[in-house]
């Protein structure tokens, strides 16, 4: 897995570079490669599968308006995901003040990794991995599911990569509770 | 690949500004223009400027030793700032607020020191003229490295944009007294804490209010 997230960096390292130097088929690259990982980060915020491909335009044009910060060769991801984060949370903070009250569905079809797989059948999970807190569902999200590592959830999030373990470690750890009480 | 799988809205947006662009400076560059502009303005000053009469009375750690820590702090937060304006780049907010406590701490624990070391001068009229001739000078050591630093972060994507508003104004103003230290004159306590760290507090408020308002025009935009 960490091979292949290595790969999928580099492949991505190219592409933003090329994007940046004008290239649009790079751009149909990268929302290619980031479409589907970024439709499930996004719905950790608005829990709304609607709201998140919504929010995925956004994010792209944010991306598109703030391609010249990318420095490579630093990964992409965590600049794409960092955005993508602050999309969400200004997204967040005008619904509080619209008081909007949307209703919330599944999270996205993911494929799941075993550790998380063998605590319970799928329906049941994604169902539990909604009920977590956002901060608690965005670190197992962006660890287990989309294989982000920790030093770049830290830098992600703007904590430092232990925390960001921790808080993986206490929702994991919440999960398997709440698995345990509905096993009861 | 093709275009179609891109939705219509932001295929045109994009298509409409679709133009080659040159990625940033590498951070460290970037905080080197920002150190730049610090340094020209420092050196001037302290080439030209008189130093305080009892700096010879002052031990070496107190007197160089403690502005050229200022001076290192002050620099360490205006690189801060100049990290959080890339996304994912940022240091931790834990760092980051214990690099803003300790710049306002080592500041105020210089001056305390000082206060006890050096024999205080009668301030008269409460202090107000001296102490205002202070912050001038102080904030005008410390504009130039504000407004460069306060460029270089808004010219980027800031995510914490008030966040680093506060570094680079607490850098530009912790660095700024660097300076000050060595040439004012007056120790006494009250001095010190009203209009040095004042100076400080107030740099940091106004990148913080400076970052507010640059966050609420670029994502109003978004909405």
């Amino acid at each position: 897995m960490a091979a292949d997230h290595r790969d999928g960096e580099h492949e991505l390292i190219a592409l933003m570079v090329a994007y940046q130097k004008g290239d649009m088929e790079a751009f149909t690259g990268l929302y290619d490669a980031l479409e589907r990982p970024l439709i499930r980060y996004l719905w950790t915020f608005v829990r709304n599968q609607t709201v998140a491909e919504d929010l995925l335009q956004d994010t792209f044009l944010q991306l598109h308006r703030a391609r010249r910060t990318y420095t490579p060769p630093r990964p992409v991801r965590p600049w794409v995901y960092a955005i993508t984060r602050h999309v969400a949370l200004m997204h967040l903070r005008s619904q509080r003040r619209r008081k909007e009250v949307l209703p919330e569905d599944g999270l996205p079809d993911i494929p799941v990794p075993p550790e998380i797989e063998r605590l319970a059948d799928r329906a049941t999970l994604m169902r539990l991995l909604g009920g977590l807190p956002r901060e608690a569902s965005e670190v197992l999200i962006l660890h287990h599911l989309l294989g982000v590592s920790f030093e770049e959830i830290g830098e992600i999030m703007g904590v430092a990569p232990g925390t960001a373990k921790v808080r993986a470690h206490r929702a994991l750890k919440k999960l398997r509770e709440s698995v345990g009480g509905e096993g009861a | 690949m093709s275009l179609d799988r891109i939705p219509d809205g932001l295929r045109q947006a994009i298509e409409l500004d679709h133009r080659a662009v040159r990625p940033l400076h590498p951070i460290w560059l970037r905080v080197m223009i920002a150190v730049s502009a610090l340094a020209v303005v420092l050196s001037f000053v302290l080439a030209n400027a008189s130093l305080r009469a009892d700096l010879d009375e002052l031990p070496m750690w107190l007197s160089w030793g403690c502005s050229a820590l200022q001076l290192a702090l002050g620099v360490i937060l205006l690189g801060l700032a100049v990290r959080e304006s890339v996304p994912g780049a940022a240091a931790p907010l834990g760092a980051v607020r214990l690099a803003a406590l300790l710049a306002v701490g080592v500041q105020l624990l210089v001056g305390v020191a000082t206060a006890v070391m050096s024999p205080a001068i009668a301030l008269s009229g409460g202090g107000l003229g001296p102490g205002v001739g202070c912050l001038k000078h102080e904030s005008l050591l410390a504009l130039p490295a504000f407004v460069v630093t306060l460029g270089l972060v808004f010219r980027a994507l800031p995510l914490r944009a008030p966040t680093a508003g506060l570094l680079g104004g607490g850098g530009a103003a912790v660095a700024a007294d660097a300076a000050i230290h060595l040439m004012c004159p007056m120790s006494n306590l009250p001095h010190v804490i009203v209009w040095h760290t004042g100076a400080v507090l107030l740099f940091m408020v106004a990148g913080w209010t400076a970052g507010a308002a640059w966050e609420r025009l670029r994502w109003s935009r978004l909405s």
